[in-house]
């Protein structure tokens, strides 16, 4: 499987189109887009079944066709019965932790790559050290801090503890592509007597929306996935993200697989769509003045 | 708008008046600002727990310890017992095996699918969102997925794989000691590609064309430009993700206890594995808090080595 | 779906919302989608957390019954026992494999509900750690059941906890597939061997239980052990070496899929289900969902069979048992024993029992059972001579039980051989009890 698409990926790299206006001829673009299709449908094989055990009827998870002939709908209409409201909530926490995520991220990481000040060491050496950190020893310890504060089963609880992810992943991201920020701009307007915030909101950050978006992403998608935090942190029905929600089909001992399968489908929708539309912007590339 | 001066602005280092001091003192408070949001979150959310964990890995903390509190401190005992656990050594052997493994597959297959999905060509953008898909299923559906796929009997796989002729016996995937490991890192594989392919896709965007057009010039074209344009171009941005794709790796848990938990007969236990099972199932935590500790040491390795090529890059930057 | 009668004292509202306030850096279309939500956000926030506020008749509830035919039942009894003692109840559902990790930090925190459901197993270690209360002081007594259903709250000789329902496991067959293959109901090992034989053909096996490599794994085990003659104090006696010989025999004889390694009770009944096999070992809560599911499929149960003609069958016993954590809150644990003494009522009992396709506690509501569900009569029997596995070793039970599987899963998967595979094993154990 990971060999055949080395195989077909091999190629491209080899060489490469004259790179400047990367705009082959239309012909030779299709064929692009056929072989780029073919990837990502080898990629994309397991969600195809995930989509085909959602569309069988319940209790036959093993089906055996290829294709979802008979497709039997009952699992989506428990999905959206039951999921609804855990989806929405899932949205909510992974937007407002994908939003703290950078904001927090973003000028922390700016100064780790541009100012030489002292304890920037330190401050890189925890970020990393955080990131080893097994998720359960953090969910525990703020499950204890989080009781006595009222956090538990709150929308604001469960932003914060799944930006504990995203926060110093978005760090050392916007870092390394900060690392190559070509500082004589601000260099310049500091020369103006352009101050650092200023400096950082009205230059850095249009100029590296790219790795805004890409750390943006990231954070939003590890929020999105986040099972312990919502496990540890929630204890009612009120508020209660989508992952946790699957388990309300996971019996002990039976699992009604085509309502599991049903979620998991209807749940990335609306996911997918948010990250088309932020790739859109990462594509846009590093453009955008850096002038305002 | 592109960046073409590439010379750092020496900085001016005037003689010290007391005005200036003054002006430098609140020029440092306001770069301390810049750190401040976050270093107060990274106290509030981690300084305790990574304490907690370290003092536990003295201590005798068991089932009992969680209702009555008492967990009396024990040395190095636990692990002097981790150390002489005849599992823990096959668990690091795998934990080697698996993150070598997943890394070098994920960051191959992303980078050549990073630098594919660069050509523009129609769709492109909208097939390129499609590959994040695999990071937005929750775990417990990729993992029961994936063991339809790699069961042996009836599995999507294995019938594909007899149907076009490669093999005439099932594969054993996920029940097998010799292949189950295997199968566990071509899952993890295929949850890492994404990760790789956004992050070395926006670290290619940023890369300007006019390297590439003065490359043409010296006779740069395809493996040359990629070899002395690109990669250098990346390196900051390739090291981050692979530092991040090994601590990542290397702590992976929910993937394998849904695959196989860690089993059969031990086959895909890893260091991460077994500190759960020793945390959750034998319930002996202090052992656990030992060899996570163990686990965060060996990231830790590999950090300081990153950090050590920081430097010398911002040294020789 | 039933919504859970929840008391609504006037709450604080607590709405501090961090409202995003850098719009630059985030799509706005994004911001868009959070702004829609927050109205809902706001209603979400308004509802408090259901956390130790409840008033001092609001009972705090904790269990794992997620599905809906447990849900229901279990929500329906307690809604019913709850209005009779003028009191209120407010449930938490944790997904089943995490309910251990929850119930430790809820230890650790002062948190524990005012009624805890564990499944049996884990009673012992929780009681050795003091957090339950005896039951006896409330009022709470045993009497009506037989000894293993008892036992399955007991630690030391005191009760900590009650179990309304129990379960055990048999063997499920289709029965379309014995009568083509001309074979009857296997009762003993042979029959056993020679059935899974004649039914195993290439698109489908004989037999499947699960050795997965987790408790359940063992607890399909127990049966084949115990009716051997094998006893989980001496794992390294012929008994056990003896049962996991005939298990490892049938998987290389290719009459049991080797993936059974990698199976659950649920992989298994699925399994099963899709055709895929003949006769599988599972228990009575399967039941409902084979009906739903495969409507078509013509199944029976028989018990499992025994090593020899006339060995009396002995399954293992299974289910939840509800105990009374101790909160500090005296006044409040009585009403929550008050409640859990209702609850587990006989006529309770039957209830639960017939909508969860499990077997009542008590010894003569049993019976009754039996009457008014005959399909379920099979479970019924074997119950009464079932063992609850931690009667033996108490908190050292779960050890003894992740060394049995463990040996097993070296047995089935590198072919080791039992005796080997299980005198390392019974060695495990005892290093581990010397040492703690």
């Amino acid at each position: 499987m990971s060999t055949a698409t080395t195989a077909t990926t091999g190629g491209p790299i080899a060489p490469a189109p004259a790179p400047t206006p990367r705009r082959p001829r239309p012909g030779r673009a299709w064929i692009h887009t056929v072989i780029g299709i073919v990837l990502v449908a080898i990629m994309l094989f397991p969600v195809y079944w995930m989509v085909n055990a959602s569309l069988a009827p319940a209790g036959n998870s093993l089906n055996t066709q290829w294709l979802p002939l008979n497709p039997d709908f009952s699992g989506y209409s428990r999905a959206i019965a039951d999921q609804g409201q855990n989806l929405i909530t899932s949205l909510i926490v992974a937007i407002g932790a994908c939003v703290l995520s950078v904001a927090i991220a973003a000028p922390c990481a700016y100064a780790l790559a541009q100012f030489r000040i002292r304890g920037t060491a330190v401050l890189l050496f925890v970020v990393l050290i955080s990131q080893m950190i097994p998720g359960i020893v953090i969910a525990n310890a703020l499950y204890t801090v989080y009781t006595p504060l009222g956090l538990i089963n709150s929308i604001p609880g469960l932003i914060l503890a799944d930006a504990s992810q995203g926060i110093p992943f978005a760090i050392l991201i916007m870092r390394a592509y900060l690392e190559t920020f070509e500082t004589s701009i601000v260099e310049a307007a500091r020369v103006d007597g352009c101050g650092h915030v200023r400096a950082f909101w009205s230059i850095v950050l249009p100029v590296s929306k790219n790795s805004l978006i890409t750390a943006g992403i990231f954070s939003f998608l590890f929020a999105w996935s986040d099972f312990l935090m919502a496990l540890t942190l929630t204890t009612g029905e009120t508020i209660r993200p989508v992952t946790l929600g699957l388990y309300t089909y996971i019996g002990t001992n039976d699992t009604d697989w085509s309502a599991v399968m049903s979620t998991a489908v209807l749940s990335s929708l609306p996911a997918v769509i948010l990250m088309i539309i932020a790739q859109k912007y990462v594509a846009a590339g590093a453009t955008g003045g850096a002038v305002k | 708008m592109t960046t073409t001066a590439t010379q750092p602005v020496a900085r001016a280092a005037g003689p010290g008046s007391a005005a200036r001091r003054r002006a430098r003192r609140g020029d440092l408070l306001v770069r301390y600002a810049f750190i401040a949001p976050a270093a107060l979150y990274m106290i509030a959310f981690f300084g305790y727990p990574i304490l907690k964990n370290v003092v536990m890995s003295f201590q005798d903390y068991d089932f009992a310890t969680f209702f009555n509190g008492k967990a009396p401190f024990v040395g190095l005992a636990n692990y002097t017992a981790t150390f002489s656990d005849p599992i823990f050594l096959r668990a690091l052997g795998n934990t080697g095996l698996f993150t070598i493994g997943s890394i070098i597959g994920q960051f191959v297959i992303g980078m050549a699918l990073a630098l594919y999905f660069r050509k523009k060509f129609p769709l492109s953008g909208f097939l390129r969102s499609l590959l994040l898909l695999p990071w937005l299923l929750p775990m417990i559906v990729s993992a029961a997925v994936w063991r339809w796929i790699l069961e042996q009997d009836n599995g999507a796989l294995n019938r594909f794989l007899e149907g076009v002729g490669l093999i005439s016996d099932p594969i054993p995937w996920l029940v097998s000691s010799s292949t189950a490991l295997v199968a566990v890192i071509i899952v993890n594989i295929w949850l890492g590609i994404p990760f790789n392919v956004v992050l070395l896709y926006s670290g290619l965007q940023s890369i300007p064309d006019e390297l590439y057009e003065a490359g043409q010039l010296d006779g740069a074209t395809g493996w040359k430009s990629f070899w002395h344009i690109t990669l250098p171009m990346l390196r900051p941005v390739v090291s981050v993700v692979l530092l991040l794709g090994v601590i990542y790796t290397i702590k992976v848990l929910d993937l394998i206890i849904g695959l196989t938990g860690g089993g059969p007969a031990n086959a895909t236990q890893t260091l991460a594995t077994r500190s759960y099972e020793m945390s959750f199932i034998e319930f002996d935590f202090g052992q656990g808090a030992a060899l996570s500790n163990i686990l965060i040491l060996i990231a830790l390795a590999f950090s300081l080595v990153y950090l050590r090529a920081n430097a010398r890059a911002a040294k020789n930057g | 779906m039933a919504p859970t009668p929840r008391p609504s004292p006037p709450e604080s509202d607590r709405s501090g919302l961090p409202r995003p306030t850098n719009h630059r850096s985030v799509s706005r279309r994004a911001l868009g989608l959070g702004a829609l939500a927050v109205p809902g956000l706001l209603s979400l926030a308004g509802c408090g957390p259901d956390v130790g506020n409840g008033g001092p008749n609001d009972i705090r509830i904790v269990d794992y019954y997620n599905t809906p035919a447990d849900d229901v039942a279990i929500n329906g009894t307690f809604s019913q026992c709850a209005e009779e003692l003028g009191l209120t109840f407010s449930r938490e559902k944790v997904p089943g494999d995490q309910l251990i990790a929850k119930v430790l930090q809820m230890g650790s925190s002062r948190t524990l509900p005012d009624l805890l459901m564990l499944d049996n197993p884990n009673v012992q270690q929780v009681a050795a750690s003091g957090a339950l209360a005896p039951l006896g002081q409330y009022g709470i007594t045993t009497e009506g059941f037989t000894d293993p259903v008892a036992d399955l709250g007991m630690y030391d000789g005191t009760l900590y906890g009650i179990a309304p329902t129990v379960n055990t496991i048999a063997l499920f067959y289709d029965a379309a597939a014995l009568e083509e293959a001309g074979v009857a109901p296997p009762t003993t090992w042979d029959e056993l061997h020679d059935a899974a034989a004649a039914l195993t053909t290439p698109t489908r096996y004989g037999l499947a239980f699960s050795a997965i490599a987790s408790y359940e794994g063992t607890w399909q085990f127990l049966p084949f052990m115990w009716t051997n003659g094998g006893d989980e104090t001496d794992l390294d006696g012929d008994g056990v070496i003896g049962a996991s010989r005939f298990w490892s025999d049938l998987v290389r004889e290719g009459l049991v899929s080797r993936s059974v390694v990698n199976w659950g009770q649920g992989d298994v009944i699925d399994q099963f289900k899709a055709g895929n096999v003949a006769m599988v070992v599972n228990g009575p809560w399967n039941i409902a969902g084979l009906e739903a599911d495969t409507p078509d499929l013509d199944w029976d149960v028989v018990t499992i069979p025994v090593p020899e003609a006339g060995t009396d069958p002995v399954a293992p016993l299974g289910g939840e048992v509800w105990t009374v954590p101790i909160t500090g809150d005296e006044e409040k644990q009585k009403k929550a024993a008050a409640l859990l003494k209702a609850f587990v009522a006989p006529e309770n009992q039957l209830y639960m029992a017939g909508e969860r396709s499990t077997i009542p506690g008590d010894a003569a509501a049993a019976e009754q059972f039996a009457g008014e569900h005959p399909e379920l009569s099979t479970f019924v029997d074997q119950v009464s001579t079932a063992r609850s596995r931690t009667a033996q070793l108490g908190p050292d039970w779960p050890r003894t039980a992740k060394a049995i599987y463990t040996a097993n899963q070296r047995v089935l998967v590198d072919d080791t051989d039992p005796a080997e595979a299980f005198d390392e094993a019974a060695r495990t154990v005892d290093a581990s009890r010397t040492a703690s």
